[in-house]
C-alpha cells in the first residue's frame, strides 16, 4: 500500500501571536515556536502502524507552506515516514483551505496513493475540511473523525470506525483509494528513533513549488481578523493568589454549593 | 447578490435536533428575516417533515429513499445536490456536527461553492469564525456565487415557534447510486459514566494540569462538594490519564451541572459544546485570553497547580 500523510505545521501556542494592522492578518513573533499539528501526529502514527502490519507499504509525509515547514517534515521522517514532500507556498497570510487541498490533490493525483490520511482538523484554524476537500477534488470516498482502521488485505478494502456525537461509532467499509481524517486518541504517536533521526538528517526533501501545481481558484477571502468582543467575557477576579482563593470560597458558600 | 438560503436538517434517533432550529434562526438573520427552505433527508420522514413545516413555517424538501436511513456521505451529498445544485446562487447551511463537517466540503466542491466551517455569526454577507483557539475571529467573505457553511451548535438561539401557516412540503425521491462506502453497523459508546451526567458539581481537568499526579488536586477539590464528579477534556482521555467515560464535549458527554469548574481547559469549541447547559462556570487558566474565559461567568487567571492547593487550604478551614 502507498500512503500519503498530510501534515500541517502550527504555532506551539497561540500566546505568541499578534495582529498585524497593515496586513490585517495574524503574524508570528520571534518567540513563536512551530510544531506538528497534534491531530496529524495521530495520522502519521496510524500510517506507520499500517506499514508495520503490511511491510510492502510506503509512507510519504507532505506539508504545504513556507520554508519553515521543512522542520516539521523532518520531524515526520524522524518519526518514521519514508520521505518528506514540501509543497512550497510563500504566502504567510490567510490561505484558503481549498488552495491547500487542491495543491495536495494536484500532487497526489498522478502518484497512485492507495490511502491519504490527515488529522481531523488543524489546532490553529479548526476548519475540519482539508481532507474532505482533497477527497472531493479527487472524487475519492472519504471518512472523517476515524477512530479505528483495519486494512483488509484479503480484499484490499479498508474497514474504519468513525466517531460521531456522544462517542457513538459508525463502522464503514471503504473501497481504496480513499481519504480518511483521524480523530485524536486513535493511537499513541511514537517518539523518533535514533536511526530515523540520523536518516532524516541526510535525506533531502522533495520540493515542489505551488506555482507548478493545479490550484482551484479561491472561492472566499478573509477581510480581517479581530480580537473577540471582550464584552462577552466573564468577570475576572482581582487580587493575590490567596485573595482569589478566598473570593471563590465565599462564592461557593454564597451560592450554597458548600454547606 | 441575494443567495437563496437552505438549511440541512439533522435527525437524531428520529428526532429533529435543537441545532436544526438554531439554523433556522441563523438563516433568518442572514436573509433579513426571510425563512429558509429546509432540506430534510432520510427514510420514512413524513412525520418529521410535517413537524418542521408546522413549527417553522419553512418550505420543506422531504428528500427520501431507503438508502438514506443512516447518514452516509456519498448518498446524502448526491441527494442534497439534486435539489440545490441547479440554483444559480444558494447558501446551504449545515450544523457543525459530525454529519455537517463531513458533508459540507464535498457538497461545496460539487457546487463550486465557497466552503466556510464553524461559523459563529454573520454580519451582512460576512461570516465570522474563531481561529487560533478562539484568540481571534476571522471575517470570511464569499467570492463564489454559492456558499456552503457549517454553523457552530449554540451560536444562535433556536427558532421559537410562532403562529404561522405551515410551509409547503415537496417530496423528492432520491435515486440510490452504487457507492464506494458501505455501512457495517453502529456501535454504542464503550464508556458512559453516569457519574458525570448526574453530578451537580463537575470539576474538570484539561491539558493545563501538566502532570498526571496533579489530577489528585482535581479529585480533592471535587470531593468537597456533595454530588460531584471529576470530568476531563478530550486530550486528557487521549493520553490515558482519565477514562473516556469522563470526557465532556461534542464527542463525549453533554452535561448540565449547577456548577462547572474548568481547570486548565483552553476552551476549544468541541469541549464548550458539552457544557452549554451548565448554570455557573468558573474557569482557572494561566492564559488571560484563553477561550474558556469567554464562556465563563468567573475567570481566575492563575496556575491551577498553585491555586488549587491554596483554595483547598482555605476550604479545609471551613
Amino acid at each position: 500500500m502507498k500512503i500519503l500523510v498530510c501534515i500541517k505545521q502550527v504555532p506551539d501556542s497561540s500566546e505568541t501571536l499578534e495582529l498585524n494592522p497593515s496586513t490585517g492578518w495574524i503574524t508570528y513573533n520571534p518567540f513563536t515556536v512551530f510544531r506538528m499539528n497534534r491531530f496529524d501526529e495521530y495520522a502519521l502514527e496510524e500510517a506507520l502502524q499500517l506499514r508495520e502490519q503490511d511491510p510492502g507499504t510506503s509512507v510519504h509525509a507532505l506539508s504545504v507552506g513556507p520554508e519553515r515547514v521543512s522542520s516539521t517534515l523532518r520531524r515526520a521522517m524522524e518519526m518514521g515516514s519514508d520521505c518528506g514532500v514540501h509543497l512550497l507556498m510563500q504566502q504567510d497570510e490567510y490561505i484558503s483551505p481549498v488552495t491547500v487541498a487542491s495543491a495536495i490533490a494536484s500532487y497526489a493525483r498522478t502518484r497512485g496513493y492507495d490511502l491519504i490520511i490527515t488529522g481531523v482538523m488543524a489546532e490553529d484554524d479548526m476548519a475540519c475540511m482539508t481532507g474532505q476537500l482533497v477527497a472531493a477534488i479527487l472524487d475519492l470516498p472519504s471518512a472523517t473523525s476515524v477512530i479505528r482502521v483495519d486494512h483488509r488485505t484479503h480484499d484490499g478494502s479498508l474497514e474504519v470506525d468513525r466517531e460521531i456525537e456522544g462517542g457513538t461509532r459508525i463502522s464503514l467499509l471503504m473501497d481504496l483509494p480513499a481519504v480518511i481524517t483521524v480523530q485524536s486518541g486513535i493511537n499513541i504517536p511514537r517518539y523518533p528513533s535514533l536511526s530515523n533521526v540520523l536518516r532524516a538528517r541526510s535525506q533531502p526533501l522533495e520540493l515542489v513549488r505551488i506555482e507548478d501545481l493545479d490550484i482551484v481558484p479561491v472561492r472566499e477571502s478573509c477581510s480581517g481578523v479581530k480580537s473577540p468582543d471582550s464584552s462577552i467575557q466573564g468577570v475576572y477576579i482581582d487580587g493575590t493568589l490567596r485573595e482569589k482563593a478566598l473570593w471563590l470560597k465565599e462564592l461557593l458558600h454564597e451560592r450554597a454549593f458548600l454547606p | 447578490m441575494d443567495r437563496e438560503a437552505f438549511i440541512v436538517a439533522e435527525l437524531q434517533q428520529g428526532r429533529i435536533t435543537q441545532e436544526t432550529l438554531e439554523l433556522v434562526s441563523f438563516a433568518r438573520g442572514y436573509a433579513g428575516g426571510r425563512l429558509p427552505a429546509v432540506l430534510l433527508t432520510g427514510r420514512n420522514i413524513g412525520e418529521q417533515a410535517a413537524e418542521l413545516s408546522e413549527k417553522t413555517g419553512c418550505a420543506i424538501y422531504q428528500i427520501q429513499g431507503d438508502h438514506l436511513e443512516v447518514y452516509s456521505l456519498e448518498a446524502y451529498c448526491a441527494a442534497i445536490a439534486e435539489v440545490v445544485s441547479e440554483r444559480p446562487s444558494a447558501l446551504v447551511i449545515l450544523p457543525h456536527s459530525s454529519m455537517g463537517s463531513d458533508l459540507a466540503p464535498r457538497l461545496a466542491v460539487k457546487m463550486e461553492a465557497a466552503c466556510i466551517t464553524a461559523v459563529e455569526t454573520v454580519q451582512g454577507k460576512t461570516f465570522i469564525r474563531s481561529v487560533c483557539s478562539g484568540r481571534y475571529t476571522a471575517e470570511i467573505v464569499p467570492i463564489a456565487q454559492s456558499v456552503v457553511i457549517t454553523v457552530l451548535p449554540g451560536a444562535c438561539p433556536p427558532h421559537t415557534p410562532e403562529s404561522c401557516p405551515p410551509g409547503p412540503i415537496t417530496k423528492v425521491q432520491a435515486t440510490p447510486r452504487p457507492g464506494r462506502t458501505r455501512i457495517l453497523g453502529i456501535k454504542e459508546p464503550l464508556h458512559r459514566d453516569s457519574a458525570v451526567k448526574e453530578a451537580e458539581v463537575i470539576v474538570s481537568a484539561g491539558r493545563g494540569v501538566g502532570k498526571k499526579e496533579n489530577l489528585s488536586l482535581i479529585r480533592e477539590l471535587a470531593a468537597f462538594f456533595p454530588h460531584s464528579a471529576v470530568g476531563a477534556s478530550r486530550p486528557l482521555c487521549d493520553m490515558g490519564w482519565l477514562e473516556y467515560g469522563r470526557q465532556i464535549g461534542s464527542t463525549g458527554q453533554t452535561v448540565t451541572p449547577k456548577l462547572y469548574i474548568a481547570c486548565g481547559i483552553s476552551g476549544a469549541i468541541q469541549h464548550v459544546a458539552g457544557i452549554r447547559g451548565a448554570q455557573l462556570v468558573v474557569a482557572i487558566n494561566t492564559d488571560p485570553e484563553a477561550a474558556i474565559f469567554r464562556i465563563s461567568h468567573f475567570c481566575i487567571v492563575e496556575d491551577l497547580t498553585t491555586f488549587i492547593p491554596v483554595l483547598l487550604e482555605e476550604l479545609k478551614k471551613g
